[in-house]
């Protein structure tokens, strides 16, 4: 299923580890960037590239935050849910969110832009609460930062759509 | 070794003892839920937390991860651990359901227990409960995720201790989930010992499920028979049947666990079809005139017409009860192997393991070398290669020769070459490890033994290439075992194992030979069958020859084994009287002219010595009838009244075989009725001394401390014979869960089992023109044969590998004995 360059780039990086295995995350991360997510077909084939148990391998994507093992949006947000965000207003940041995007945690809007999930703390805990989006990382969140951040994202989204659009 | 005191009670325990061992030799139960000898320490669950008050470590600590030291003094029942402790059980018990009432678990709950006991007696989390969604992991284990606190026992055994890799520990933090990737069967077939591990209910005994609580259950020591390792069991009989088995402790023998034929192959004891009144051609009768009639016909024959057939899987009493027979009724004959060589090399076997070459599986678990001779564990004494596994996981190299595509639940180096080559690889690998001086010392026979290995061909170059490196590795091992098959394996190779392992025992630190044996009393057997020229053969060709007109069968089968079924049922058909004790419903039995019901295992004590010659005793568990279910339409049992239990019939075959003995032959001084020994002490003076044997906990090893058997008289077979061209050699094999008589009368085991597969090298493959997963059809006298193919490059050369499959006929492919051609073999896939 992976194209053969992407496939020979693997293979590559494989070979050049002592055991197969310390690449499962890199492997993962490489097919996870050209198919948007690992599919269980992902999985199997990633598996077998490291000669991995495919169970061992699910062990490692369900324990990341940043595998994702399903489809996700075209923005990711990934809402810090640890101690230090929790005193500073996660509560209140998540349930604004919510309510913006319309959906709930680990859901996905319906227009496929934006996911919103948790994640383990990101280390920005001198500017909770926090979240990522794609893996940058927004700080000091407020209600008010955060629909900011929503149509900015959105109207970008759209204008590459025009763009699309008109060229075709 | 060190002295502690623990909760003001001082106590010495040897070095590397865990604390929470040491208070448990105390009697003092620490709780615990991922600790687990036979795991070891994690320090995951935090339950074992105990105040250390004086020596090294000082303060709140996890008991299971330190060890004893001089000086310790440690409190377990201090304010601050029994306030940690009452914690963390009330935190593991947040998420776990209030299902006991319905929870297979409950009544022999870990779980249970350390929440009573951890003095958490109320619930206040009022919150959500996680909930898992479960799998369906076969039809052995029954999932329940919800239950789980956690622990990571599950998958430490099946991954770390076992070596099976489709179980894991998926997801993160409270959401924990261990699982497969996807619904199915688990893979291991030591699948079940999730459900003894398991500190509560995610993993239970399915077919058991929703059928009893621990304390109705009636339970005792028992022992698995479905293989020659004896492992020890704990059986739990309910309403006439057993219900659930699971491991019982040995530290000799199966450690903590058990396998899964082991474990759930005892429903052929309560079969529906299992045949349980004594029978006079097809009129069911009672027992006094059953073997009235039995010794009437017995007693008009003439003493030489009588031959007595028993197995490998008869225990010692009925072995000896019999043997007794014979000699009474002046029986020329008494028959224990089917196939003359299997006896043969059982009687080398014997006499050659003693004091200095028997090794127990306990010493393969330390050993830091292991050569395989034609030996399968995995299919047949599946806990063998549980123990290799921890053999290498400590640093053993395996080294396995064996022409079949092995598998083994940890690294190996696989010589896959013919068993003609045993002989010459194994000299190729030990004979630079030994000297002619030091070999001397063992006599002349020695010596020419070692002349004779020196002057072995030299091998085939690939396979002289793959022993290279081991030779150095044979040099410098300190601990090596020999792992010894009796099914395939050439008798030359089978007593040259136990030379090698003797010769060994002069250079090294500790050496061994160790036999997988033909069933798991094949010891037993062997021992009353030794010195006795006859054989199952010339068994039936006296009946043919109108010599033996009676056959007293105790406890075995032939049709099971014997591969010219037609030529035995003619002679069967001679006889003027078959007389069959069983409590198997077989072929047998069913031409039987006179049948006498006799007890399984668990209805009966008795005993059996395992394939490194430890004799162990089974209690009786239930008392035989048949299983309510069976007579009540899954409803209130029929309201009849009458004597005795309906089908509690059966009895002890001693009895019955001593009784026959006692009517045809009176004497004066008639032995005991209600103890078999004295009679079996007669049979056999290595079990004499066993008169008042009374079954220590973890068996007895009868072996000789130094045999006089004749070590170094086997000739090595040097000159393998080639191949017919054209040909392949067939070669019937064990298949773990498919081949074992008892399992094939097991319901359970029937549910698991997979098809039949042969197996064939690619390159023999090529030649005949045939691809993996083709289905092949073979040509036999009255027919074909049909059987899917697996092709693999890691068999040797020039065979066709069958498993004696219950649901393949592989004794009609006796006339192949000589070789199969390969026009035989037809394609016939869809």
């Amino acid at each position: 299923m992976l194209p053969d360059q992407l496939r020979q780039h693997l293979q590559k990086v494989i070979s050049e580890a002592e055991y197969p295995r310390e690449k499962a995350i890199e492997v993962m991360y490489e097919i996870q960037k050209h198919f948007g997510y690992m599919s269980d077909a992902a999985m199997q084939e990633a598996a077998r590239l490291l000669t991995m148990a495919p169970v061992e391998l699910e062990e490692l994507a369900t324990f990341y935050d940043f595998i994702f093992r399903e489809p996700v949006g075209k923005y990711v947000i990934q809402i810090c849910d640890s101690a230090m965000c929790w005193l500073d207003g996660y509560e209140s940041i998540l349930e604004h969110l919510c309510a913006r995007l319309n959906i709930r945690l680990g859901e996905t809007t319906s227009d496929g832009l934006f996911t919103l999930l948790p994640a383990c703390c990101i280390g920005y805990c001198d500017r909770s609460p926090a979240m990522l989006i794609n893996r940058r990382v927004y700080g000091r969140l407020t209600a008010e930062k955060i629909d900011r951040i929503l149509d900015r994202l959105r109207s970008l989204a759209e204008s590459v759509q025009t763009d699309q659009a008109t060229m075709s | 070794m060190p002295r502690l005191t623990i909760d003001d009670i001082e106590i010495e325990v040897p070095h590397g003892t865990k604390v929470i061992d040491a208070a448990e030799r105390l009697g003092i139960m620490i709780p615990r839920f991922c600790y687990h000898r036979g795991l070891g320490s994690v320090g995951a669950c935090r339950m074992c937390a105990v105040k250390f008050l004086q020596g090294p470590f000082k303060g709140l600590q996890m008991s299971c991860m330190i060890d004893a030291q001089d000086g310790m003094v440690i409190s377990t029942t201090d304010a601050e651990a029994l306030d940690f402790r009452r914690h963390v059980i009330e935190w593991l018990m947040l998420n776990h359901p209030h299902d006991c009432p319905v929870c297979d678990e409950g009544g022999h709950c870990l779980l249970q227990d350390m929440t009573v006991s951890g003095g958490h007696g109320m619930r206040r989390f009022s919150g959500e409960k996680r909930t898992y969604r479960d799998q369906y992991l076969g039809e052995l284990v029954q999932h329940e995720m919800n239950r789980c606190i956690h622990c990571y026992r599950c998958v430490r055994f099946y991954r770390e201790f076992a070596g099976y890799r489709d179980l894991g520990a998926l997801q993160i933090a409270q959401k924990v989930y261990f699982g497969r990737l996807a619904d199915g069967p688990l893979e291991s077939p030591f699948a079940g010992n999730l459900v003894d591990l398991c500190p509560t209910g995610v993993y239970t005994d399915k077919p058991a499920r929703f059928r009893a609580r621990r304390w109705d259950l009636e339970r005792g020591p028992s022992l698995c028979i479905h293989c020659s390792l004896g492992c020890n069991t704990v059986a739990g009989a309910r309403y006439r049947e057993v219900l659930r088995q699971e491991a019982r402790l040995n530290e000799e023998v199966n450690g903590y666990f058990i396998c899964d034929l082991g474990r759930y192959g005892f429903a052929y004891a309560g079969h529906p079809e299992r045949p349980r009144s004594p029978r006079i051609g097809s009129q069911a009768v009672g027992w006094q005139e059953a073997v009235a009639v039995a010794c009437d016909r017995l007693a008009r024959l003439g003493p030489r017409s009588i031959a007595c057939l028993s197995s490998a899987r008869a225990s010692v009493e009925t072995l000896g009860t019999l043997k007794y027979l014979s000699k009474r009724v002046g029986s020329d004959h008494f028959v224990c192997f089917y196939d003359a060589a299997v006896k043969f090399k059982m009687g080398e076997i014997v006499s050659k393991l003693d004091g200095r070459t028997a090794v127990s599986l306990r010493d393969i678990e330390k050993a830091d070398l292991l050569i395989g001779v034609g030996a399968d564990p995995i299919n047949a004494a599946p806990m063998l290669a549980l123990a290799m596994r921890q053999a290498q996981r400590a640093g053993a190299k395996v080294v396995m020769m064996d022409p079949r595509p092995l598998f083994l639940p940890c690294d190996f180096e696989h010589l896959s070459v013919s068993p003609e080559l045993f002989d010459v690889c194994l000299s190729a690998l030990v004979k630079s490890t030994f000297d002619r001086e030091r070999v001397g010392k063992h006599g002349e026979a020695a010596v020419t033994l070692y002349d004779r290995m020196l002057s072995c061909d030299p091998l085939d170059a690939s396979v002289q290439a793959r022993l290279e490196p081991l030779i150095a590795v044979v040099e410098g091992c300190r601990r090596p075992i020999i792992i010894c098959g009796s099914d395939i394996a050439p008798a030359s190779s089978v007593s040259f194992a136990a030379d090698v392992a003797l010769l060994m025992g002069e250079v090294k630190d500790q050496s061994g030979v160790f036999y997988v044996l033909p069933g798991a009393n094949a010891y037993g057997a062997a021992l009353f069958d030794a010195a006795n020229g006859s054989s199952f053969e010339s068994v039936v060709q006296e009946i043919e020859d109108g010599a033996i007109k009676a056959l007293i069968v105790a406890e075995s089968d032939p049709f099971r084994y014997v591969a010219d079924r037609d030529r035995l049922q003619r002679a069967l058909n001679k006889l003027e009287l078959l007389l069959v004790l069983d409590y198997l419903p077989s072929e047998t039995v069913r031409k039987a002219h006179i049948f006498l019901p006799t007890r399984a295992i668990f209805e009966t004590r008795s005993s059996f010595i395992n394939q490194e010659g430890r004799l162990q005793v089974a209690e009786k568990i239930h008392s035989p009838g048949t299983p309510i279910w069976q007579v009540s339409n899954k409803g209130h049992p029929p309201r009849l009244y009458g004597t005795g239990i309906c089908g509690g019939e059966p009895r002890a075959a001693w009895r019955v075989l001593q009784q026959i003995a006692h009517t045809l032959v009176h004497s004066q001084n008639e032995i005991s009725e209600n103890d078999p020994w004295p009679v079996i002490g007669g049979e056999c003076a290595v079990l004499a001394r066993h008169h008042q044997h009374n079954g220590p906990l973890h068996g007895l090893r009868i072996i000789p401390q130094t045999s006089t058997a004749a070590f170094f008289d086997g000739d090595l077979d040097l000159q393998p014979k080639q191949p017919m061209d054209g040909h392949l050699t067939l070669l019937p094999v064990v298949s773990t869960f498919a081949t074992e008589e008892l399992a094939s009368y097991s319901e359970i085991i029937q549910r698991v089992i997979g098809s039949p597969c042969a197996y064939l090298h690619s390159d023999d493959a090529e030649r005949c023109g045939l691809l993996d997963c083709d289905r092949i059809r073979i040509a036999v006298d009255d027919g074909f044969l049909e059987i899917d193919l697996t092709v693999s490059d890691k068999m040797a050369r020039g065979f066709l590998i069958l498993p004696r499959h219950s649901r393949f006929e592989w004794q009609k492919l006796h006339c192949f004995a000589q070789g199969l051609p390969v026009e035989k073999i037809g394609n016939c896939t869809p």
